[in-house]
């Protein structure tokens, strides 16, 4: 859809309002001027009486009355006016950023490594902005400005349409400069928007990662920054000034030019009897007021482009289409859950980043349902990016991912993530209370409660800790909490799924050894029958499981139980060995 | 919506407070302007230097019309339409420099607020984050200074200029016939009265909209931030419910605002023209009996229409301005925050670490004094040592280092370095005695070697690869074509969370500290390379001061001292050989370790 298709369509969603609010402002229009021509009787009124030293009272405490009925009139027809059109322009606003919410809540996760957060928000924040005065401002002035040229030109034609004509002849010029102006509007604009963007990603980052720069001591680096980004920002909000702030006097300029050739050719013509003197001075009373019209278009037309330009920056958002996404036609299901579920197969896996990183190349493996499997491996090896692809986080680049013998691709990724419990490598919490945090993974009919995800996830003694409980707020992303407990939240919170396939992507980094202990007996309770992948760097951890893969340099190098592995003395042995070393030394 | 109920109760105390406070905002920005008050000065004489000119234009019509259309006389009509054609041009170049001029000025002194408010942020301790989210703040650096910036565009600081020419108006209609000029002033009292309701309404509207629009980006951070789990636990409906939610608030605020603002405009529109019916009315009278001239009246007419154009300029500005006063009100409350961690004016500075770091006594509590986090806490680090802390989780080691760089402040006790209390030295010296690898390392968008080096000018390029090398990060490096300058994401995305940590271990090496501080900085790497680090380290690194943080034993077993935390309290501390003797803690955990499976089979 064209851009400005997709304006019209925000345009036409909102028609009532615009719509009532154009035909208020039409009244407010109509009455505002009529206060004048009322204001001009009753000062020709005067005038008369002053000749003939005479005055009827009456007649000028009606007119007296006419105004200010006409008065009030004006101002409720205004307050509607502005009422419905400025509403209107928020519901856009409304709507728009809902859309982009909704949309984003589709993007997919390379879509979200590639932006910079404080981009993001950015654009839905602050052009979106842009786009909601385009909008409300702009209508409101289209409106205002069309009815004044109306009503100037029909009174400038009815006074004489030569002299009209003469006043209008600049204006041509218009349509092959003012593309100059609205083209360099745009470009500028966007530039403009694109520095807050980076002004706010750059905020965004030293916001988020306030406790690395306390720590570095790194404020004046910070400082630096921050000043270079602005110190642009300013240069580029000039360069837009010079453009914007040139086309109201520009347009001041073409409505003077046709003041000039009235003055000039008009007056000739007036000298030459060609017009009446009283239609020249008649005339030249109503060219002044063309100017602010004229000036006000200028205005509404820079408005139109900052507003375009705005809005096509929200492309980067409506328009990107998430790589992992339901099947066009046909999804498939998931086999019902039986009392062994949770087949994991991998077929010539490869999965490559997007900077050419080849994270997984050409992974064969069969998990077979309900059993526990440990996935170790080296740092960088590609564990995590295998985990990923069973929750569908990704989808592989080569290849196909099964589970219960369904292509992932060929189901709605809702229905995979339903599915399965993950607890990601970097624990994330939003700042709600603990207990809202672990309800995010509520599934009806999974049969487990809070305090069971609590006790199941090793959380019970610090929830007793905690200044309220499970009612504590934990701040963003989890700040409030040590280390271990947010991995243990994100436990709980997987756990409450009694999902079909649980990973934990090396879930108990942060924890101590008892605790650690605890979590995994609690947990091969519960997931009996269902199947396990554990990501993990520990041996400690590796006492419950049924099967050891090792992931080396994007492939399955070794895989066995523990006894095997260190009898065929490769990577996992030396692996092992170093754990050894250091405990022994 | 308690704004709203608190303006309609508000008393006058509370009125007149409003009032001062307005002042003190203005005599604030007013800090921010003065660096370029010449320019806004040449603003404001600009400004009626361009409206005269467009009055001549009527004027030199009107000669034209006397002194050549009347009397038929062409010649000289083409230096009048020349006289014309410079007031065009000049009026274009004027108008064009004010509005520049104004772009120009306004925008400086608002780059020089953004950055001071930046630059306070720098200053809050960690604290204040953890209670107010990233999407607030980042409203106030971004659109609560764009809302000024409006005001300033839109010609804020021209109200001077109206006001002058209201001043002006007065004292003519006084002059003129001073009991009409007091019918005309009888509407003054009314205007002032709406204009001092309407500034509550309209303060108040735009305070919650501010409110508001914070709300809204601190929401949709988050969920930006969170997107992944969002999707992972398949709630995205429900957050774009809670989303529209908090979206349609902002909405239904800012309906109040325009509601207040329209209402606003077009009572000083009507009073206008009710004013000038008064005049008539009244006038009339005043005719009849006697006391006005006709003519008089006339003028005044003209004149009160002249009156009120200024004030329906202003009261269209008059929003602007609420909306600026409510975003600086929010500004001026962050830089106002003393929740700064700072140097005492006499703060002594800090060269280097000589001899020990001491805890005495310390209790600390991030809440209120029923919830400690630290009880009676007390031990030392001598120069060279190596110190580990272990405990169960939540236990307070994370904590310990947050004290000793002083992220918090303690409550009670002492903590010492070098026999000084750290309230004492400059703290931007204690803290650049320390490397720290925190527990979630934390990256830059940049490269590798921003990451790394941090500052700029610090750390040269062969401490850069060594830093690299010895975490074993050289093999990563190698991998990418263009080196350490790499891309990284922001947050480090683009990384495992192993070679995240390397990148942190890496950066807290390369500026060779006092004391390396080690808070599970290999909790994410594979034992392998864990081991290897660690003896790099070693070798690099001899007599190195360190605190170190591990749940992995084993990998704390050879240091000098280990200290045992349990709720808070130290529970023991000495060597790993004296507190397995004693049999308490530690021993305890020891022995869960080597009950391990795996390691029982390798034994066997
Ligand atoms: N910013 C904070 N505000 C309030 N409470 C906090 C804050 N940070 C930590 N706590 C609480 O203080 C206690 C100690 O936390 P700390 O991070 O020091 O533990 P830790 O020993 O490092 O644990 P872990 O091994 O899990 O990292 C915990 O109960 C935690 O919930
Ligand atoms: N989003 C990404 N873009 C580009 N490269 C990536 C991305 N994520 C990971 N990588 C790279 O892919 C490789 C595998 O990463 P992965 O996170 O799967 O490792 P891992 O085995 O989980 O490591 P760790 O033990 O440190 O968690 C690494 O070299 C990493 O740098
Ligand atoms: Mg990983």
């Amino acid at each position: 859809m064209s851009r400005n298709r997709q304006l019209l369509r925000y345009f036409v969603k909102s028609w009532p309002s615009f719509a009532a609010g154009g035909v208020a402002l039409l009244a407010t229009n109509l009455l505002a001027l009529s206060i004048p021509r009322q204001i001009g009787a009753a000062v020709q009124h005067l005038r008369d009486a002053a000749d003939t030293a005479s005055i009827d009272v009456s007649a000028v405490e009606s007119l007296a009355w006419t105004i200010a009925a006409l008065a009030l009139g004006a101002a409720v027809a205004r307050v509607v006016s502005r009422v419905f059109i400025f509403n209107a322009g928020r519901q856009t606003e409304y709507r728009l950023r809902n859309e982009l919410f909704a949309h984003l809540t589709r993007l997919d996760r390379a879509f979200f490594e590639r932006s910079a957060t404080g981009d993001l928000t950015s654009r839905v924040v602050n052009d979106v902005t842009f786009v909601r005065l385009m909008f409300g401002f702009g209508v409101l002035h289209v409106v205002n400005t069309a009815i004044a040229y109306v009503v100037v030109l029909s009174l400038m034609l009815s006074v004489s349409p030569k002299l009209t004509l003469y006043s209008l002849l600049p204006y041509p010029i218009i349509f092959f400069t003012v593309r100059l102006f609205t083209k360099a509007v745009y470009t500028r604009t966007q530039a403009v928007q694109a520095q807050l963007s980076a002004i706010s990603a750059r905020a965004q980052e030293n916001l988020s990662g306030a406790m690395v720069v306390r720590a570095f001591a790194i404020q004046d680096r910070e400082n630096d920054a921050f000043r270079a980004l602005s110190d642009e920002y300013v240069e580029r909000n000039l360069a837009l000034a010079r453009v914007r702030g040139a086309l109201m006097p520009y347009m001041g300029v073409i409505g003077g030019l046709g003041m000039l050739i009235v003055l000039w050719l008009g007056g000739l013509e007036t000298i030459r009897e060609g017009i009446t003197l009283g239609e020249y001075i008649e005339f030249s009373a109503y060219i002044v007021t063309l100017a602010w019209p004229t000036m006000a278009m200028g205005w509404v037309l820079s408005m139109w482009h900052r507003g375009t330009a705005a809005f096509d920056r929200l492309g980067v958002i409506l328009d990107a289409k998430p790589s992992v996404a339901p099947p066009a036609t046909g999804a498939l299901h998931l086999p019902a859950i039986s009392a062994t579920s949770g087949e994991i197969q991998f077929e010539g896996v490869s999965l490559t980043y997007e900077d050419g990183t080849e994270a997984l190349r050409g992974v064969d493996l069969t998990i077979a349902a309900g059993t526990t499997v440990a996935i170790v491996g080296r740092t960088g090896g590609g564990k995590t990016s295998l985990v990923h692809l069973v929750a569908r986080m990704r989808d592989p680049t080569a290849g196909r991912v099964l589970l219960d013998g369904v292509d992932l691709r060929d189901v709605d990724p809702v229905e995979v993530r339903g599915e399965i419990g993950y607890v990601p490598q970097d624990p994330f919490l939003f700042s709600m209370t603990v207990e809202d945090n672990i309800r995010l993974g509520e599934r009806p009919g999974s049969g487990l409660t809070v305090d069971d995800a609590v006790r199941i996830a090793g959380l019970s003694d610090d929830v007793e800790i905690l200044s309220n409980g499970l009612q504590t707020l934990v701040g963003e992303r989890g700040v409030t909490l040590s280390g271990g407990q947010k991995q243990r939240v994100t436990i709980a919170r997987a756990v409450m799924r009694a999902p079909r396939v649980l990973v934990l992507d090396d879930a108990l980094a942060s924890v101590d050894t008892r605790t650690e202990r605890r979590i995994l007996d609690e947990l091969a309770a519960v997931m009996k029958g269902r199947t396990s992948l554990v990501v993990t760097h520990r041996f400690s951890a590796l006492e419950l499981v049924d099967e050891i893969v090792v992931v080396d340099e994007g492939r399955v190098a070794e895989r066995g139980s523990h006894e095997a592995l260190l009898a065929l003395g490769g990577i996992y042995a030396g692996l092992h060995r170093r754990q050894q070393m250091e405990e022994e030394a | 919506m308690s704004a709203e109920t608190s303006t309609d109760h508000r008393d006058e105390a509370e009125v007149s407070a409003e009032q001062a406070r307005d002042g003190r905002i203005a005599v604030r920005l007013w800090a921010f302007i003065r660096p370029y008050r010449v320019l806004f000065a040449l603003c404001m004489l600009l400004l009626p230097v361009a409206s005269a000119l467009s009055l001549l234009q009527p004027h030199l019509i009107q000669l034209a019309i006397d002194n050549h259309f009347v009397p038929r006389k062409e010649e000289g009509l083409g230096l009048l339409v020349l006289a014309f054609a410079a007031t065009i041009l000049a009026e274009f170049f004027l108008r064009y420099a004010q509005i520049y001029l104004m772009e120009l000025a306004g925008q400086r002194a608002l780059r020089d607020l953004r950055c001071a408010v930046f630059a306070h942020i720098q200053r809050l301790r960690i604290a204040y984050f953890h209670r107010n989210p990233v999407g607030r703040l980042m409203t106030r650096l971004t659109s609560d200074v764009d809302s000024l910036q409006e005001a300033l565009s839109s010609g804020v600081v021209t109200i001077i200029g109206d006001l002058f020419t209201l001043a002006a108006i007065v004292v003519i209609l006084l002059a003129k016939n001073w009991r009409l000029a007091l019918v005309t002033f009888a509407v003054v009292p009314v205007l002032l009265g709406v204009s001092f309701v309407f500034r509550l309404l309209i303060r108040a509207a735009y305070r919650v909209l501010r409110t508001k629009i914070a709300r809204l980006n601190a929401d949709l951070q988050e969920a930006v931030t969170g997107m992944g789990v969002v999707q992972l636990f398949v709630h995205e409906e429900a957050s774009k419910a809670a989303y529209d939610e908090v979206n349609r608030d902002h909405r239904d605020a800012a309906y109040k605002s325009i509601r207040w603002d329209a209402v606003l405009y077009a009572i000083v529109e009507m009073i206008g023209s009710i004013a000038i019916a008064g005049i008539i009315w009244w006038g009339a009278g005043e005719a009849v009996a006697g006391y006005a001239t006709l003519g008089v009246l006339v003028a005044f007419v003209e004149y009160v229409q002249k009156f009120f154009i200024p004030i329906r300029d202003l009261s269209q500005k008059y929003a602007v301005v609420q909306s600026a006063m409510a975003s600086a009100e929010r500004l001026f409350e962050l830089l106002d925050s003393t929740e700064i961690i700072e140097d005492a004016p006499d703060a002594r500075p800090l060269d280097g670490f000589e001899d020990r770091i001491e805890f005495r006594n310390v209790w600390f509590t991030y809440t209120d004094e029923d919830n400690w986090v630290l009880r009676d806490v007390s031990f030392t680090i001598d120069k060279g040592e190596r110190v580990a802390f272990c405990g169960h989780t939540g236990a307070g080691k994370t904590t310990i280092i947050g004290l000793l760089t002083r992220m918090y402040d303690i409550q009670r006790g002492q903590i010492l370095v070098d026999g000084v209390d750290i309230r004492e030295l400059r703290l931007r010296d204690l803290r650049r005695r320390f490397s720290v690898v925190l527990q979630d390392g934390f990256l830059f968008a940049g490269s590798l070697r921003d990451n790394i080096a941090m500052r700029a000018g610090e750390v040269d390029e062969a401490r850069l690869r060594e830093a690299s090398a010895v975490v074993h990060l050289d093999r990563l490096i190698e991998r990418y074509p263009q080196g350490f300058e790499h891309p990284v994401r922001e947050r480090g995305v683009n990384l495992s969370s192993g070679e995240r940590q390397l990148v942190t271990f890496a950066r807290a090496l390369a500026h060779r500290p006092d004391v390396l501080i080690l808070d599970e900085a290999t909790a994410n790497v594979d034992t392998e390379t864990e081991a290897l680090v660690q003896a790099a380290v070693e070798a690099l690194l001899q007599h190195q001061t360190s605190v170190v943080i591990a749940h992995r034993l084993s990998t704390i077993e050879k240091v000098d001292k280990i200290v045992v935390l349990h709720h808070g309290e130290v529970a023991e501390s000495g060597s790993h050989a004296e507190l397995l003797a004693l049999g308490g803690l530690y021993a305890r955990l020891v022995e869960l370790q080597y009950t391990d499976p795996t390691r029982r089979g390798a034994d066997a």
